[in-house]
């Protein structure tokens, strides 16, 4: 049992390395090269103006490919280490700030990486890789005895709600993940003209595709975070802050939504709402620094 | 867009025909139709949302901190009780009616006309002005060419209807048509998560604190005629000491009459009918006897220890009984729970099995003149004033939370359709093609095809992949046009 604990860890630590590289050649395949060029007039006397200039050139594909391929590597060494987490704990590894960290990881390179199959462009990678990086540093950040697999308290113990509460919240976590790196990605295209970024159309349909996914797991958080609250605490909804954060983000998406179908806002404002919307994202799931209440124990 | 107004606060213009309650009534009408209004409604609530959830954090004081003239502000930040405030209602009632008005009832018959009755003639200059086209000719005579082509559409389980418009065939060509219904069930959901917040506040209750001592039996109340009793206790705990499991074996019962026995542990609640018992905490009671001088019993009970904590040893629980009838306030402290932990607090030292009694007078006409205490066994008896105190047993007590919410299927209905209509809305989106085939003046026929796909990037793939399919189904080489991206 212990093993299987520490060989989760070193599956992580595998895992991190991984993503982090994938992280540095994901940069460096959609930002370009770096070029500088000398250039000297000569005049009568020898050159006499001596100037550089520096301009960003697309790379070649092979960098892509390659980070494509550590994030993978990255992806399966995560989801090992889950299993075998699992395995040791005996249910699934959503209980504590460690855990869920550690599945939204592995979840959100995954989406991540089936989103860059379906649309065939990789440069989202350059944004949703360092968050996902951040995430794992704040992994590490946390203290050890966190990676130690504890018993559960009683409220947490053994219920499919939660369950499905907290693997929906990292679904849709990770799916507005890549929502957000889309709509950064898409300012950046419309504000310099990058030419070697996906056309900005491809990329704001991204953006909304994933928040077609991103809402509705959204929308079953709330719903089964209230059927858990209402079995184990009698209460469905308590306005506790973490519930009130979620549902404020659900909202914001629910703005982006009626801007984009009934008011047919599409590119940079429709972006700045996913910027709004990930923002809230990121104020929900580290909500418990800030906030005490029921969801206090979930965290650290 | 149609439906689009600004509420106004000038007066009616009384010139025309409707009579000023028309107006007004139009005027309110129209209000709610407002998909603008709809969304500056969501953004509002969501704000009041967001103040609400920070109201529980240190952020308003960090804006205090940093700050300064804020302060006052911050202050009532904090003061507000958002969600039960009035804005707080009247938006969740605004954006009710306007979810009814704008999202349901004005929608409902433009969408099911859309689905039923779809416009099939277009126009040249749409199909010229679309973002993306395609066009062919062919050999065969445009009614020919017509038929080959519905007839690949509906291969591709398209619904096709056609018009005949001259010489020329005008083709409507859709999938998916009902998905969009999915904003029905999706927008009646939110109103019954209104309605259900309503019916739960005005019809259900919710006790929070019922302690029920090993043996005894409380009433519920609220006309459910319901009482219940704690029969045993159970718990275990993990090597740290914190809880593992705990369990209450209780005994529902009617007016009187027992009518279900069941264990309740945290997750796992008792339902009777609609009252919900739910364990939520557990603690050590102490069973008294006191009686007056006359032998009449002024309490006979178990008293739940702490709820309170002594105020020199907060390790040691503790309770509190006024018996004003005796004139007499009764402190009991229990041993302390936490031996290791600061023991230089623990000044009583009783030994498990002790209580430390101390009586107060109560009112002017107490017997009593000035506190009187006193360390007693398990089992003995002794006289403060006129009452006699009986320390009889120590006895373990659960507190249930006892709760009834006659909206939980309301609720239920609500999530499946709110789930459902969104899957709906976003798994099935319409995809929606025109066309028009006529004579190319060669004695073949000239097909043009576009999407109803304006700056639906994924609907313009979609109908890209129709052309391909269609080329290769027709074997009819399609020539595709594309306007450039303007970001
Ligand atoms: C005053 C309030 C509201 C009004 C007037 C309103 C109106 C509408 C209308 C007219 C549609 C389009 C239906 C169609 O395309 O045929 C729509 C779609 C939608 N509404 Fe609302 N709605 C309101 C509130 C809400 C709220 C609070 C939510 C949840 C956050 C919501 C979620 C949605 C969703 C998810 C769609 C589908 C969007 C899509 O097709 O892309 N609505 N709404």
């Amino acid at each position: 049992m212990q093993a299987l604990v520490m060989l989760s860890f070193y599956s992580f630590a595998a895992a991190s390395i991984a993503y982090v590289l994938s992280a540095i050649c994901y940069v460096v395949y959609a930002v370009g090269r770096v070029r500088v060029r000398r250039t000297s007039l000569a005049t009568g006397n020898g050159p006499a103006i001596v100037g550089t200039s520096a301009s960003l050139e697309p790379t070649g594909p092979a960098i892509g490919q390659f980070a494509t391929m550590l994030a993978w590597f990255g992806v399966v060494f995560q989801g090992i280490s889950l299993v075998l987490r699992t395995l040791a704990a005996g249910h699934p590894p959503l209980s504590n700030m460690y855990e869920f960290s550690s599945t939204f990881v592995f979840l959100v390179g995954l989406v991540y990486l089936l989103f860059e199959r379906h649309y065939g462009v990789r440069q989202l990678g350059a944004i949703v890789l360092p968050v996902t990086v951040a995430m794992i540093a704040y992994v590490w950040s946390l203290p050890a005895y966190l990676r130690e697999v504890n018993p559960l308290i009683p409220a947490l113990q053994n219920n499919p709600m939660m369950t499905f509460h907290v693997s929906m919240a990292i679904l849709a976590y990770s799916t507005f993940a890549v929502a957000f790196a889309a709509a950064v990605l898409y300012l950046v295209k419309v504000r310099w003209n990058v030419s070697w970024l996906p056309s900005a159309a491809l990329l704001d349909d991204l953006g909304f595709r994933a928040v077609t996914i991103g809402f509705p797991a959204m929308a079953l958080v709330l719903i089964l975070g209230s059927v858990w609250a209402y079995q184990a605490w009698g209460t469905y909804w308590s306005w506790d802050p973490k519930e009130a954060a979620a549902l404020f983000t659900w909202l914001i998406y629910g703005v982006y939504l009626h801007t984009r179908t009934l008011r047919g806002w599409r590119g940079s404002r429709s972006a700045i709402i996913l910027l709004v919307g990930f923002a809230a994202v990121v104020f929900t799931y580290y909500g418990n620094y800030v906030f005490g209440g029921l969801h206090a124990y979930g965290g650290v | 867009m149609i439906g689009d107004v600004q509420p106004s606060a000038r007066p009616a213009p009384v010139a025309r025909q409707k009579s000023g309650f028309e107006w007004v009534v139009d005027r309110i009408w129209r209000f709610f139709c407002s998909v603008r209004v709809g969304i500056y409604e969501i953004i509002f609530l969501a704000l009041l949302v967001l103040i609400g959830a920070l109201r529980n954090s240190s952020v308003p004081q960090a804006l205090a901190d940093a700050v300064p003239a804020t302060k006052p502000l911050v202050e009532r930040w904090y003061a507000w009780d958002v969600y039960h405030s009035a804005i707080f209602m009247v938006t969740m009632t605004l954006l009710a009616i306007g979810i009814a008005i704008g999202g349901i009832i004005n929608r409902a018959p433009g969408l099911w006309a859309a689905i039923a009755h779809p416009t099939v003639t277009t126009t040249h200059g749409f199909l010229r002005g679309a973002d993306v086209a395609a066009n062919a000719t062919a050999a065969a005579a445009p009614a020919d060419l017509a038929e080959t082509v519905a007839g690949a559409f509906r291969d591709r389980r398209y619904r096709v209807l056609t018009a005949q418009v001259g010489e020329e065939t005008h083709l409507y060509a859709d999938r998916n048509r009902y998905g969009k219904l999915g904003t029905v069930p999706l927008h009646v959901a939110l109103i019954l998560v209104l309605v259900g917040g309503i019916v739960g506040a005005r019809w259900g209750f919710r006790d929070t604190d019922v302690m029920v001592p090993e043996g005894s039996v409380r009433e519920i109340g609220h006309d459910t005629g319901l009482s219940v009793r704690l029969n045993r206790f159970d718990e275990d705990y993990n090597e740290d000491g914190s809880a593992k499991t705990y369990r209450s074996n209780l005994t529902v019962l009617k007016d009187g009459q027992p009518v279900r026995d069941a264990a309740i542990t945290v997750n796992h609640p008792l339902t009777l009918g609609d009252v919900v018992f739910y364990q939520s905490g557990f603690g050590q009671a102490v069973t008294l006897d006191i009686k007056d001088a006359q032998g009449n019993v002024l309490y006979q009970d178990a008293l739940p220890l702490g709820e309170f904590r002594s105020k020199t040893n907060p390790d040691a629980p503790a309770a509190l009984l006024d018996l004003p009838a005796a004139g007499i306030s009764l402190t009991v402290i229990a041993p302390d729970d936490n031996p290791p932990n600061q023991p230089e607090l623990d000044t009583l030292h009783l030994a498990s099995g002790q209580m430390y009694l101390m009586v107060r007078p109560l009112g002017p006409d107490s017997p009593l003149k000035d506190p009187v205490a006193q360390v007693i066994d398990q089992g003995d008896a002794t006289t403060f004033g006129n009452a006699t105190v009986t320390f009889e047993r120590e006895r373990r007590f659960t507190v249930l939370q006892v709760a009834r919410n006659p909206a939980i299927p309301i609720f239920l209905a609500s999530a499946l359709m709110l789930t459902g209509g969104i899957l709906m809305v976003f798994a099935f989106p319409h995809r929606r093609i025109r066309g028009i085939i006529g004579p190319n003046g060669a004695g073949g026929s000239r097909l043009a095809l576009a999407p109803m796909a304006k700056r639906d990037w994924a609907g313009q793939r979609a109908f890209e992949e129709m052309v391909d399919r269609l080329e290769a189904d027709l074997g009819l080489p399609m020539e595709r046009s594309a306007r450039a991206e303007s970001a």
